[in-house]
């Protein structure tokens, strides 16, 4: 390419000196008046090259090695003359021109986001070229052991918890309905696919929508609440590269996927089919299951944008269709238990943002989602339904590349329903409607390059619980060299019990938690190293008094507890050629006592320590990519009922070794093979205890156990394209 | 009548004038582009541009001098200051003058340099935006050599990463040296790059 340009820029070069001698030049004589100067930065150190000139004319010159210019002008009178240089503030002078001699100007620098310090703490994203980014979308879904799970892969990074049987994301010691998630800016009410016990779950969404994966293991932003532990925010493609048609077929099922670009509007519509009898009927699923009918589903999603001048419209549709029919073991009974699911989801989320002038953007949008689930468990029916919606409108000043203000308002809306019913025809109903207002101002100050702050505040009233709530965010950070900065956070958080205790009782308060975050970040030419040290404070959690919350319980909110840790992460992708690393570290301490704990203990689902390790590797002569994952989670405690200690012992550690290929076949063809724990470690989730002791007074137990070891994935991915280049890499 | 004459003297003046003063100005922006002076060029070519705020040509040499500047940039900070400014330049072009062909085929040339800088990082990205990007201006300017010269280039380069034949985009190539010879454009200091590496690329597929 360097060839290229240099024989260009030859090219016009010859031809201008040709055309040169062609010139006539008429000199209107007047006076010349000279201008001069020196430029130097804050420190007072010479500038080279900035660009000084008299606006409105021709008349500049570039300051050299000393910082100074000099250069000539036929203008009189009052004129204006502009300092400009890269990552500096522009600086202006306006004077008689016989004025402008012997200047020193002083440059300030400007606010850089790229190589300035960022407010990062608690805070992972996964974007394009954004400093903060330790992942970009695509490692996302390339990660081995994923599948595809864009909720899988954030559970390589740290302050994520490896809770095999359950999916969803444990972060801190919190608890998997601690963390929300949230498309452009709106909440998602149900992020997740509905499953039965011990079956993980996987994220709903396909990750090739959005652009942007932003995940915060704590100290957030105020425009987020209702969240206790973490916040996950997606953001959508603002448009699509290309028209283009995906064909996906898979040992699970198949897709189809199509974008379409009219101008400005484009739409994106993705469809998936998935059943997993074929795979059953040919590597059955064996521990503690059968299954009646595996997991089958269609689900589809579509993305409307349309992008003016100064406007941006985005429509997002999904729809999912799910049904399983499974038989699970269950220590207290003689046969499976059967356990039927069908789950019918709808999620409308529209956004509209405009740039107004002087830097005013305004965003607002709405989400809404239609969730219900029909549950057989023996004989019993239940019927849920939860209808949930959410209005916000955002604001966002920009006064100047320092500071930047931001505030808005939300409401939130949930109508849930239950109903329970017997075969001998018992009935029971449960139902709650809330209503949730939020408000949030909040700051960014870069005091230097250097040295930066937000600020912020966030109130809630909910209607369920009918109390004022007011959070305080502060982050700040400091860049202690130039590859290195250290940074704070703390925030206060709320949310509402979750819904399976609001449905009996409305009387409760909000939890309530306390972050303090402290980080070192290290950022070299593609490696990165992270390390956060935190204690997060829990209050108020709901106890009650039965196994399960249920329509006769006591509930309180006397619970609490803490949860303190280090997360380490590092990743490199430029010492090795082709080689793409990253390991994650968390160290976690705690307790906590809520739900029916009848003392402070460490939950199930947090083990001490947990540690990822994922390579991918690019072998350019096999077109290849191949990824290898390795997970260990430390032993999980669990309550053996035969000691008199509570939740005292611990299951064996957690391992996993994963392994995935893409092959591209040509531009528009992969093959893609996945295998999970190929090294087929036995691992164990838990342990059931029985409900009464045995005759001689003990309480069996049967293990929980994931309910195949390994499980491998065959697909097959083409992309229709107009231009015939591009491929469905990046959708794996 | 004397008056009007006089008039009209002066005004076909001050055209010249300023005509000449741009012409001046680019030749010196181009003079000192070819002695290396990267930003000295640069400045000046802003300098023309601040000044001529409704023309792309200087816009457009902003964004060509600081990408050409890149390629071979190893400062990851300074690149991207660069490759940043010459987007923010060629932006206001594309503003001046929409759907303009060469422009878009600079739009590429600026995803190139961060191609050549990180192909793993931001090759799947940018890749098939620029795939786009040709496609588009091959659209608009179905007869423009540079178009054709960079797209044939670009797909030669695919072709040859797929281990695939690249002798059929030879054609394009050839087509490219056949319009550098009659492609003209009254605007002066109009882009005129191209002919000697079409000539080159030609040699490599005779080779």
């Amino acid at each position: 390419m360097n060839n290229a340009q240099s024989s260009w820029a030859k090219t016009i070069i010859m031809k201008n000196f040709l055309t040169i001698l062609f010139l006539s030049i008429i000199w209107v004589s007047s006076a010349q008046t000279t201008i001069s100067g020196t430029v130097t930065d804050q420190s007072n150190n010479p500038i080279v090259g900035a660009n000084v000139y008299l606006e409105g004319t021709y008349d500049g010159a570039s300051t050299i090695e000393d910082g100074k210019f000099s250069f000539e002008t036929t203008e009189t009178d009052t004129q204006t003359l502009v300092i400009s240089m890269l990552s500096y503030e522009p600086h202006y002078e306006v004077g008689d021109v016989t004025y402008l001699k012997n200047l020193n100007v002083q440059l300030v620098e400007a606010i850089n986001q790229l190589t300035g310090v960022t407010l990062s703490a608690g805070t992972f994203e996964a974007g394009d070229n954004s400093k903060v980014s330790v992942l970009k979308p695509l490692d996302i879904v390339t990660t081995a052991g994923a599948a595809g799970d864009f909720v899988a892969a954030l559970q390589t990074l740290p302050g994520t918890a490896a809770v095999n049987e359950d999916g969803r994301l444990f972060v801190r010691g919190g608890a998997a309905g601690e963390t929300q998630v949230f498309i452009d800016g709106l909440r998602v009410f149900q992020p997740f696919n509905a499953t039965a016990n011990n079956i993980p779950t996987r994220g709903r969404f396909s990750p090739f929508l959005f652009k942007g994966i932003t995940f915060s293991t704590g100290g957030y932003s105020a425009e987020y609440g209702q969240a206790l532990s973490s916040v996950l925010l997606l953001n959508t493609t603002d448009t699509p590269d290309q028209e283009k048609t995906d064909i996906q077929v898979m040992s699970v099922g198949g897709g189809l996927g199509h974008t379409e670009i009219w101008g400005d509007q484009s739409l994106s519509i993705n469809t998936q089919y998935i059943n997993l009898s074929p795979y059953e009927a040919l590597i059955p699923s064996t521990q503690g299951i059968s299954w009646n009918s595996p997991y089958e589903s269609i689900s589809g999603e579509a993305v409307f944008r349309n992008k003016a001048d100064k406007s941006m419209f985005k429509l997002y549709t999904g729809f999912n269709h799910a049904e399983l029919d499974i038989n699970q073991e269950d220590i207290n009974f003689e046969d499976f238990v059967r356990f039927q699911l069908t789950n019918n989801n709808l999620y409308f989320n529209s956004s509209y943002k405009y740039f107004f002038d002087n830097d005013w953007t305004v965003t607002s949008g709405a989400s809404i989602s239609w969730d219900s689930n029909d549950i057989g468990i023996f004989e019993n029916k239940i019927d849920a339904k939860e209808t949930g919606s959410h209005l916000k409108l955002k604001v966002k000043k920009g006064f100047s590349s320092r500071f930047n203000l931001y505030f808005g308002a939300e409401l939130f809306n949930v109508d849930y329903e239950e109903i329970f019913e017997a075969p001998d025809g018992f009935q029971s109903e449960s139902a709650y409607n809330d209503q949730l207002f939020g408000a949030f101002v909040e700051s960014d100050v870069f005091f230097s390059n250097k040295f930066a702050m937000k600020l912020g505040a966030r109130v809630e009233n909910t209607s369920v619980i009918d109390k004022f709530t007011i959070s305080p965010r502060v982050s700040l950070a400091y860049q202690s060299s130039e590859k290195g900065q250290f940074s704070l956070a703390y925030g206060g958080f709320y949310q509402n019990p979750l819904t399976e205790v609001l449905r009996y009782d409305q009387t409760l308060d909000s939890e309530k938690t306390s972050h303090y975050i402290f980080n070192y970040q290290y950022l070299d030419n593609g490696k990165t190293f992270r390390a956060e040290a935190y204690y997060k404070d829990y209050d108020n959690l709901v106890k009650f008094d039965t196994e399960l919350p249920q329509f006769d319980s006591q509930f309180n909110n006397l619970g609490g507890g803490y949860a303190t840790g280090l997360d380490i992460f590092w990743r490199d992708n430029k010492s090795i050629e082709n080689l793409d690393y990253w390991i994650s570290y968390s160290y976690l301490d705690t307790e906590r006592d809520y739900r029916n704990f009848r003392e402070q203990a460490t939950p199930n689902f947090a083990p001490k320590n947990s540690l990822s390790i994922v390579t991918k590797y690019w072998v350019d002569k096999l077109r290849s990519q191949v990824g290898l994952s390795y997970n260990y989670g430390s032993g999980r405690p669990y309550d053996n009922p035969n000691t008199s200690d509570f939740l005292a012992e611990k299951t064996k550690s957690f391992n996993n070794l994963s392994f995935n290929w893409a092959y591209l076949i040509d531009q528009q063809k992969i093959l893609y093979f996945s295998v999970n724990n190929v090294l087929g470690f036995n691992n164990i989730n838990n342990y059931q205890y029985a409900n009464t002791p045995n005759v001689d007074g003990i309480f069996d137990r049967q293990t929980v156990r994931p309910s195949a070891d390994s499980f491998f994935f065959v697909g097959f991915f083409w992309t229709i394209s107009t231009d015939n280049k591009s491929n469905q890499l990046d959708n794996l | 009548m004397k008056n009007t004459f006089l008039l009209l003297i002066f005004f076909t003046a001050t055209f010249i004038n300023a005509q000449d003063q741009y012409s001046k100005g680019m030749e010196k922006a181009m003079q000192l582009w070819s002695e290396q002076k990267i930003t000295e060029a640069s400045n000046l070519f802003e300098r023309i541009a601040m000044a001529e705020d409704d023309n792309w040509l200087p816009y457009f040499y902003i964004s060509v001098v600081n990408t050409t500047a890149s390629f071979g940039e190893k400062d990851e900070q300074k690149l991207t200051q660069q490759l940043e400014k010459a987007k923010e330049f060629l932006d206001i072009a594309k503003r001046l003058s929409p759907d303009n062909a060469e422009l878009l085929v600079q739009d590429a040339m600026i995803n190139t340099a961060w191609m050549a800088f990180d192909g793993a990082t931001y090759g799947p990205t940018l890749s098939p935006k620029n795939m786009q990007l040709y496609q588009k201006a091959l659209q608009l300017a179905p007869e423009n050599p540079r178009v054709i010269l960079s797209k044939a280039e670009w797909d030669m380069g695919s072709a040859r990463y797929f281990g695939k034949d690249t002798t059929p985009y030879c054609k394009d190539v050839e087509r490219a040296l056949e319009l550098f010879a009659t492609f003209k454009s009254d605007i002066p200091f109009y882009p005129s790059w191209g002919k000697e590496r079409a000539e080159q690329v030609l040699a490599e597929c005779k080779a």
